[in-house]
């Protein structure tokens, strides 16, 4: 059952990522900003998601899912090896940064996508086999900041909203707290970050 | 529970955004004393990572560059361009015009990489592959 549960999980994480990649492409950003590569990363609030309320090992395994079915959508080996750079690095990033105290989900969000862009760039150096590409990074960078504010805040009003709901992070160390009697009680009332339809009309 | 997941701004986020910053400062200042350490600049056009033209930025020129697309790539008043190109997305042509050595436009979806060479810059330490 458990397993059912987190092959679900991923299926419907992946499933959502899917759209949120293809959603973005209906978002001109890069008619603001003319660089290679400018998008607002929509797909990533997905892999904080999985981050945050699940494990790290989930993480990957969506990431790379997504990425993978993106292709049809992109339609390039090339978008895929992008993806897959920027993507792995992101989360490599964010999962470290997620262990620091003082940083929120804002912090690690506006980390994931400043390492998204160097993953490409890198990608790209490799692919023209030429170093000149990175005159691009300093705008990315800066750009970085801003789209990682959005899927930021973004993650953190979801992440709200689902813990309304009475779903917990899954993740050692952010389980209901010794003491916390209303925890423990929601806890045992709602399996940790389960598919449940009621859930939101309970919090209601 | 919402302070174990932090989901409001803390005092590590402004370091991050430093940080992102910072490294964008540092890196952009590096890029721009090696183009000022260029005397003289000319341009190179790579698609696929093979050479296909070289040429100077005094003389005004127009020629296209054909791999999967077509860019077609202008020179006017020391300035370089792709002015247009039938990739999809058109990064290249909204790239705009640049002169510095050291800045390239590049058309990812034709593999176009068109560079602006600085005659004395090393550059060893820039290119890879």
């Amino acid at each position: 059952m458990k397993k059912t549960r987190r092959l679900t999980l991923c299926a419907i994480l992946v499933a959502m990522a899917l759209a949120l990649s293809y959603i973005e492409r209906f978002i001109p950003l890069n008619l603001i900003v003319p660089l290679p590569g400018v998008k607002l990363g929509l797909a990533n609030i997905v892999t904080l998601m999985a981050l945050y309320f699940l494990d790290i090992p989930t993480a990957f395994t969506v990431l790379i899912l997504r990425c993978l079915l993106n292709m049809p959508f992109s339609g390039s080996v090339t978008a895929l090896a992008f993806s897959v750079t920027g993507g792995v690095l992101a989360l490599t990033v964010m999962a470290a940064a997620r262990k620091i105290p003082q940083i929120s989900v804002y912090g690690v969000s506006i980390l994931g996508a400043a390492a998204h862009n160097v993953g490409q760039i890198c990608a790209a150096m490799m692919l023209l086999g030429s170093g000149y590409i990175i005159a691009y990074l300093p705008f990315l960078l800066l750009v970085s900041i801003l789209t990682g504010l959005v899927t930021g805040s973004a993650a953190a009003g979801t992440f709200r909203a689902l813990q309304a709901s009475g779903q917990f992070p899954s993740g050692a160390g952010s389980r209901a707290v010794p003491g916390d009697a209303a925890g423990q009680v929601r806890e045992a009332r709602y399996p940790r970050f389960s598919v449940r339809d009621s859930a939101v009309s309970d919090a209601r | 529970m919402t302070e174990k997941l932090r989901l409001t701004f803390r005092k590590g986020d402004v370091l991050c955004i430093a940080g992102v910053v910072l490294a964008a400062a540092a890196l952009s200042l590096w890029l721009a004393v090696q183009a000022l350490a260029a005397e003289a600049v000319s341009v190179q056009v790579y698609q696929n990572g093979v050479l296909v033209r070289e040429c100077s930025l005094e003389q005004d020129a127009a020629f296209t560059v054909t791999g999967d697309y077509t860019n077609t790539v202008s020179v006017r008043e020391g300035r370089i361009a792709i002015t247009a190109s039938d990739c999809p997305g058109g990064d290249c042509m909204h790239s705009g015009w640049i002169s510095a050595a050291g800045r390239a436009i590049v058309c990812l979806p034709n593999r176009t990489e068109v560079r602006i060479v600085g005659v004395n810059e090393t550059g060893v330490d820039m290119v890879i592959g």
